[in-house]
């Protein structure tokens, strides 16, 4: 059974900036909005990178020379479309088995004006995907069969 | 720290995830949840007292008996700790893709 909407959380809200400044913003610029107090790395968290293409890598660079992959790009399709492969585990690691989608639209409403669609979708894959499961954290797949349980009564 | 990574951390002990797998099944009190555990008592009350300071169980009191379930408020932060999250990342990033286009408008030609 789907349960959507204990495992997705979904965002939508307009910019008052053009499709491609939307788009290049988030993308390009991600170091200069995204929360430096987030990061998983073993040192203070200096920036974050996007490769900007398919397979391109998403890692934090930090203060000790380190980086600390976040996951990869799965879509990056210039100005509408940007999908990211959130791989970051209950031990705030980072796990190569683990893919939850984290999907951004970009649709343009005017010169000026683009709604963006935001979904970290996939949650359920947490506590649902066996093979997953068997390979991560005990703890965050029993959290998340939980919230199935919650979702279906 | 958050209530969502306390909770994490709750949970990478062993001991700690079976308590908590017994009392999914239903709430239960101390003797009970000790029983065909292999630690001492002490530290099952050890064990207990993480993971309610982790709000992922809550403790209530039934006749003389203190009878331990858990606390689905803890266990929903931590969902909460991303929704929190994307929230302050995705305001940062209105604003700032906000101010970029009013620069790109003042100066075209960039």
């Amino acid at each position: 059974m789907e349960t959507i909407n204990l495992t997705s959380i979904k965002k939508e809200f307009t910019v008052a900036a053009a499709q491609e400044t939307a788009f290049k913003v988030f993308t390009e610029e991600m170091d200069l909005w995204w929360p430096r107090t987030h990061h998983i790395g073993s040192s203070e968290m200096t920036g974050i990178v996007v490769e900007p293409f398919a397979n391109g890598r998403w890692y934090s660079k930090h203060a000790d020379g380190t980086e600390a992959d976040n996951g990869y790009v799965i879509t990056y399709q210039p100005y509408d479309l940007f999908v990211l492969a959130w791989q970051i585990n209950a031990d705030f690691k980072c796990d190569p088995t683990l893919v939850t989608e984290v999907v951004t639209e970009f649709i343009p409403e005017g010169p000026n004006l683009t709604r963006v669609k935001f979904e970290h979708k996939d949650l359920h894959k947490l506590g649902s995907g066996r093979k997953v499961v068997a390979s991560m954290d005990e703890g965050w797949g029993m959290i998340m069969d939980l919230y199935k349980k919650q979702a279906e009564q | 720290m958050s209530a969502s990574s306390t909770a994490f951390n709750a949970l990478g002990d062993p001991t700690r995830r079976a308590i908590f797998g017994k009392l999914r099944d239903r709430p239960l009190a101390v003797v009970d949840i000790a029983d065909g555990l292999p630690v001492s008592r002490p530290a099952v009350s050890q064990h207990l007292k993480v993971l309610k300071e982790a709000k992922l169980i809550s403790l209530r009191t039934h006749g003389n008996k203190n009878i331990y379930e858990l606390n689905r408020e803890g266990i929903l932060a931590m969902r909460d700790y991303l929704d929190q999250f994307w929230d302050d990342a995705l305001a940062n990033f209105k604003l700032l893709a906000e101010n970029t286009e009013t620069e790109n408008n003042k100066h075209p030609n960039k």
